[in-house]
């Protein structure tokens, strides 16, 4: 009798619960918190470059979007878990992610750009295309890059004999640009945006080219939607819909929208 | 600086607030929810059966010895596991269950709540004179009665000052279901401060809202204290 109101119970549970693979709704899990790819407006609606894209790319799956806010930290977990079917939230493509989800092609990325104050002769050399042409015209130089990052991968690892500074965050790397301090600096996109948008970053420029996993496979493959690894029909699905925008000009245009820049990556089919 | 904390669609103010009402539902059903959870595990661990002791001391022993953000994290990503094993082996189910973070996350802070509640209640249960108890069965009263009659009333002033504090604790754990993204306070503070990029400003928001929170509780226990000491002469 306990028996039968207890399976009773977890029956109930079972029957009101949504079914979530129901073939037309795709959950996205995103963090909610991370502008402008995903952030939540002041009347608390989730917005962003990811979301607009998240639509499109269903639109284009005939499928529906349902997003889900999930905190980073249990990010990768909760896709797992079946909370939600597809994570855009920023996501960095990786090995080590790769070891636990899949990633469609990328749909984004945010390119390291050098910068230098107006009127250096920096700005003036030209062109500057090739790993070899940036590291001629750095090597007599000071150059600065955050701690920890792609960037002071490059400028360490890839490049030789740089007179480079750490720095532990992006705006005591801005402080010592603004000082003269060091002479050039290597950073994202998405950082120098912010500080160029500052009156203090009002004098700064970019210079060089910009620097992507095309560039230099340090900077890596881009941002792109991580998936359970047992869904290889949703991550083809994914990946036409994100090559069929990238072929037709519409990720360019969204990604202007949103970053000021063109963050797209060419389709790699 | 006002202008990101007004109230609508252009500022903070209302989700904010919204948040500070969730944290408060979550805290006191989670509280309530402990309570008798507490009561059950610490008469159990004041019974004559060997196995409900051992149960009990295992409950208050893990829990209170696990940090509370791992507590939350095995509850939360752990519990859809189990029922979704369940479901998948019971019933054939094979599609996702969701339990909703609202109630894996007011289960996780009840269990919380329970184990510290446990071993207050434990405590007073205990500080009531023997002496009463051997009383209450001298002039023929019931098991039932003397509890009802003698340690019951006696607990329940004994108890509240330690309750206050686990209202406290139990008040503070439900910052930690933010990484369940439920819309609480903490969550919310989260998510303002990283989409206006103005950290300072929410946070100390937040501060000040729990805050507020704390005192009118402390408040409240203190007359509830006193409410429930009128019967005794001050030391």
């Amino acid at each position: 009798m306990t028996h039968r109101t207890l399976l009773a119970a977890v029956a109930a549970v079972a029957v009101s619960a949504t079914p979530a693979t129901a073939q037309d709704v795709i959950r996205i899990g995103t963090e909610g918190a991370y502008p402008p790819w995903n952030f939540t407006d002041a009347s608390g609606e989730l917005v962003g470059f990811e979301m607009d894209l998240a639509r499109a790319l269903c639109e284009r799956m005939d499928a529906t979007c349902e997003f889900v806010a999930q905190d980073w930290d249990g990010i990768i977990p909760a896709l797992i878990n079946g909370r939600y079917d597809a994570i855009m939230a920023g996501m960095s493509i990786n090995d080590e992610r790769r070891e636990r989800i899949s990633f469609s092609h990328g749909y984004a990325t945010t390119p390291g750009y050098l910068v230098a104050p107006e009127g250096s002769p920096l700005l003036e050399v030209e062109p500057l295309q090739t790993v070899e042409d940036v590291q001629a015209v750095l090597g007599d130089i000071v150059v600065g890059v955050q701690v920890a990052t792609i960037h002071q991968a490059f400028v360490s690892d890839v490049l030789e004999d740089i007179d480079v500074r750490l720095y532990d965050t992006q705006d005591l790397l801005n402080l010592d640009l603004m000082a003269g301090r060091v002479d050039a600096a290597l950073a994202d996109a998405s950082a120098w945006q912010a500080f160029f948008a500052t009156p203090e970053g009002e004098d700064f420029a970019y210079f060089g080219p910009p620097m992507n996993g095309e560039f230099h496979p340090v900077f890596g493959e881009g941002v792109g939607v991580g998936l359970r690894q047992a869904d290889t029909e949703l991550l083809a699905r994914f990946n036409e819909a994100i090559c069929g925008m990238q072929n037709d000009g519409s990720m360019t245009a969204l990604a202007e929208e949103w970053f000021g820049f063109d963050s797209s990556l060419p389709c790699p089919e | 600086m006002l202008d990101l904390l007004s109230y609508g669609d252009q500022g903070w103010g209302d989700e904010m607030l919204r948040g500070a009402g969730m944290t408060v539902v979550v805290a006191v059903l989670s509280f309530g929810i402990g309570l008798a959870l507490g009561t059950a595990t610490a008469a159990a661990k004041l019974s004559n059966l060997g196995p409900l002791r051992v149960v009990a001391n295992a409950y208050t022993t893990v829990i209170r010895g696990v940090p509370e953000l791992l507590v939350i994290y095995l509850f939360f990503f752990g519990s859809g596991t189990a029922v979704m094993w369940f479901a998948r082996n019971l019933f054939g189910y094979t599609d996702y269950i969701d339990l909703g973070s609202f109630t894996v996350g007011v289960t996780a802070v009840a269990v919380i709540s329970g184990a510290y509640s446990a071993e207050v209640i434990r405590g007073a249960l205990q500080a009531v004179p023997p002496g009463q108890i051997e009383a209450g069965i001298a002039v023929g009263m019931t098991p039932r009665q003397i509890f009802r009659r003698i340690q019951l009333p006696q607990m329940l002033r004994l108890a509240l000052p330690g309750l206050g504090n686990v209202w406290q604790l139990t008040l503070k754990d439900t910052a930690l279901i933010s990484v369940t993204a439920l819309a609480e306070l903490m969550r919310m503070a989260q998510v303002a401060a990283g989409s206006t990029r103005q950290p300072f400003v929410f946070y100390v928001t937040a501060a000040v809202l729990y805050l507020a929170m704390t005192t009118v509780s402390q408040v409240l226990f203190q007359r509830a204290e006193r409410l429930a000491g009128r019967g005794v002469r001050p030391a």
